[in-house]
């Protein structure tokens, strides 16, 4: 229930972060008992490379607290869409926070906005439409593979969130969006392997008042039969765009200083020479850099955004 | 089903947004005798009022008047069809094209029609379509252009003869890129998906209590945080800013209901803490003072960075003075209005809040220092900076404490593409600098 608001903590069915390190965290569910695979009702033990966690403890803990593992120590957090999708059970491959925020920019998603998504896949966007739109938005979200659309639906439930979202299993290039969603979005957002074949079911859920729309295509090809059927269709404002993270990794570096000075002087004597030799090897002086750099293999491709805009009063029928 | 009484009309008093092509502007509607400027161009914006907004207005001209650097052309819109909206190919009917450039000499003879006749036919027929006509008549190279370069030849005079303008009513989006391509200092340099990210690591939605520092966005940052706590939701928003003025144009642009208007709370950062940690000391002056002991130099002080900001700030000020009309008359001589936001603020700070957002042209070290007791645990920071020194710091310092967790240090590169049938790569320009966003979450 921890993706509703903000929350100080820990009740029993939250989702927690278990945060062990910036490359190492867990999205474990705070209840005490789990059901293994024979069958039998055990005490929920969390495995981590800092040892187990008991996490009937964690319940009634505040967030933000360190709490003990059986080797070490870790953070239980708040989840967020962030921290999510970080850690979320992949279904299928997910959109990322950069690409995520410019789409509900783009979008212009806010309080009441009414959002239509397909697909589903992981849930990883739909968790970023929902905090963004919720309490007073909708969003009616479409996969055409059954048991992932069943997974969302409890997933949303078990956050806390399920009065915002419906969660629809349907082929929507063949199908689309259904009647009922006819002029009712005010915007809309594919990620299909054939975007183009939605667009036309896209306009005619977008609001007679207008509004937006955003194509998710790894391919610069599924963008361009896109955006030729935007065209057709009176779309306008289209725009395609790329946006890349990069992560600057912050390092102090102590380095050494070398003094070649003392090779322009004439060797004095032998004794002196071969303290000088010593000194320039082990130098006495370091300084301290603060310094930043990215890493050796970054993301360098995720996919293309396009935007496009619905004027208002376009002639649907 | 949505109808056209759904969309929202044009008022006095509205910003709005201009758009002609792909060149869009802010201004302010505020009486009927209002003008706007487009380069050359001044229109009249009488006839907006009451049109929908969305709608397509022509450019007619009235008259023609010398100025410093060409005619100054005045004119009155009118309200058109979408269907007078066509492409100028479709209209000219332009068939011919050559496969290749190499008939084609660059001797500035091309087009036989002289400056002087251009101008008249410009000031002779409203209609672009007519002047390109003329142009295309009269260019002997024309017809011997591959047809990619007839499209080119033509768009580039569109542009220059273009007759209509689109009002739109502002949105966070459009006033970023105004803002952004006018002068992106105006907004301290953050660029759309630096702003989309601050927005996503923050947190900020219709729930919670949020606290941003910023020195100076033209109202856009705070402007973008209350717009995704919405209408009609429970979230606040206390906005800290180093002026004696906060700036407020975007705010004021989006046009919220006063309900949430009244949830952003703007105070200025020196005397809101200074009433925090002191309570009501505050000096029976009439102006919020900046405690001259915080060595704030004056000239990085936005109070009046722009010339539409006094009259920018214009309709929140006086929109929660109606309202308070009653009281002033029960008792006139109440405490100044930032003496009672600064109340409001303090009691949310005692409440603690579920994130913070620092965007500041000084260093934010101190600044997170002051304010990062404020926030709750478990909770986002995110510090942004147009420079990653700064930043490289303040993560260090972070660290240390052990106050925050999992510290990112990011910047972002943004390409956009030009995606046409065989012609597709990416925009010749892009833009160097996102500035950088250092993210994190409280610990307890």
């Amino acid at each position: 229930m921890s993706f509703l608001k903000p929350k100080t903590h820990i009740e029993k069915g939250d989702v927690v972060i278990l945060y062990l390190s910036v490359s190492s965290m867990h999205a474990i569910e705070a209840v005490p008992e789990i059901v293994n695979k024979k069958g039998e009702t055990i005490p929920h033990i969390f495995q981590t490379n800092y040892g187990s966690l008991k996490v009937e403890n964690i319940i009634g803990v505040e967030y933000g607290s360190k709490v003990e593992l059986s080797k070490g120590w870790a953070h239980v957090l708040q989840p967020t869409p962030e921290l999510w999708t970080q850690t979320l059970p992949h279904r299928t491959q997910i959109i990322y926070t950069p690409d995520i925020s410019m789409i509900i920019h783009q979008l212009e998603v806010r309080p009441g906005s009414v959002v239509v998504e397909s697909g589903t896949g992981s849930g990883s966007l739909s968790h970023y439409f929902l905090r963004a739109l919720k309490p007073t938005g909708h969003l009616h979200t479409f996969d055409f593979h059954e048991a992932r659309a069943d997974q969302a639906r409890d997933e949303f439930r078990r956050h806390g969130i399920a009065d915002f979202v419906t969660v629809y299993h349907r082929d929507v290039c063949n199908l689309g969006f259904g009647a009922e969603l006819d002029g009712k979005a005010d915007a809309v957002f594919l990620d299909l392997p054939a975007p183009d074949l939605a667009v036309p079911h896209a306009f005619k859920a977008l609001k007679l008042s207008g509004g937006r729309f955003c194509s998710f295509s790894p391919c610069i090809e599924q963008s361009q039969r896109c955006i030729q059927e935007l065209t057709k269709l009176g779309f306008n404002e289209i725009v395609s765009l790329e946006v890349l993270q990069q992560e600057n990794v912050v390092k102090t570096r102590t380095l050494p200083v070398i003094d070649l000075e003392f090779l322009k002087l004439p060797k004095t004597d032998e004794t002196t020479t071969a303290t000088n030799a010593l000194e320039s090897k082990t130098p006495k002086e370091v300084k301290k850099y603060l310094t930043s750099s990215n890493p050796q293999t970054l993301p360098g491709h995720t996919g293309f955004l396009t935007f496009a805009t619905l004027p208002p009063n376009i002639p649907k029928a | 089903m949505a109808t056209e009484e759904d969309i929202p009309r044009i008022q006095l008093g509205d910003y709005i947004v201009i758009q002609r092509q792909k060149y869009t502007k802010l201004q302010k509607f505020s009486s009927l005798d209002t003008t706007a400027n487009l380069g050359k161009e001044t229109l009249e914006l009488k006839s907006l009022l009451d049109q929908p907004y969305g709608s397509t207005f022509k450019m007619c001209v009235k008259e023609t008047k010398p100025g410093k650097r060409g005619a100054q052309r005045q004119h009155t819109l009118e309200l058109c069809s979408e269907t007078e909206l066509r492409s100028t190919r479709e209209v000219l009917g332009i068939s011919s094209s050559g496969a290749d450039n190499r008939d084609i000499q660059d001797d500035g003879e091309a087009q036989t029609l002289k400056p002087e006749d251009i101008a008249q036919l410009r000031e002779e027929c409203n209609d672009s379509s007519k002047i390109i006509e003329k142009l295309v008549e009269n260019s002997k190279t024309f017809h011997n252009r591959t047809e990619y370069s007839q499209e080119k030849y033509l768009l580039k005079k569109e542009k220059k003869y273009f007759e209509f303008v689109q009002i739109r009513q502002p949105t966070i989006r459009l006033m970023l890129d105004i803002f952004y391509r006018q002068d992106s200092e105006k907004v301290m340099g953050i660029r759309v998906d630096t702003l989309s990210q601050i927005i996503s690591y923050s947190g900020v939605c219709g729930f919670g209590s949020y606290l941003l520092y910023e020195s100076g966005t033209n109202g856009l940052l705070p402007a973008a945080m209350l717009n995704s706590i919405g209408a009609g939701t429970e979230g606040t928003l206390v906005h800290m800013h180093p002026g004696n003025v906060p700036q407020k144009q975007a705010l004021s642009a989006l046009k919220l209901p006063l309900e949430q208007q009244q949830r952003c709370v703007s105070v200025n950062l020196y005397s809101v803490l200074r009433e925090f940690y002191q309570g009501g000391e505050a000096k029976a002056t009439d102006v919020p003072v900046v405690e001259p002991s915080a060595n704030k130099p004056q000239e990085t002080q936005p109070e009046t960075p722009t010339e539409e900001q006094p009259e920018a700030i214009e309709p929140i000020t006086k929109k929660p003075k109606l309202d308070e009309s009653k009281s002033d008359r029960e008792g006139a001589k109440g405490p100044p209005r930032w003496h009672l936001e600064n109340k409001r603020a303090t009691a949310l700070m005692h409440a603690e809040f579920d994130s913070l957002v620092v965007a500041a042209k000084e260093h934010p070290s101190n600044i997170l220092q002051a304010l990062l007791p404020l926030v709750k645990p478990s909770r986002p920071v995110v510090v942004f900076s147009t420079c990653k020194e700064l930043l490289q710091e303040t993560f260090m310092e972070l660290k240390t404490t052990g106050k925050v967790t999992g510290l990112h240090l990011t910047s972002n590169w943004l390409r956009t593409y030009q995606i046409l049938p065989n012609r597709t790569h990416p925009e010749v320009n892009m833009s160097g600098n996102s500035g950088y966003l250092l993210t994190g979450y409280t610990l307890r």
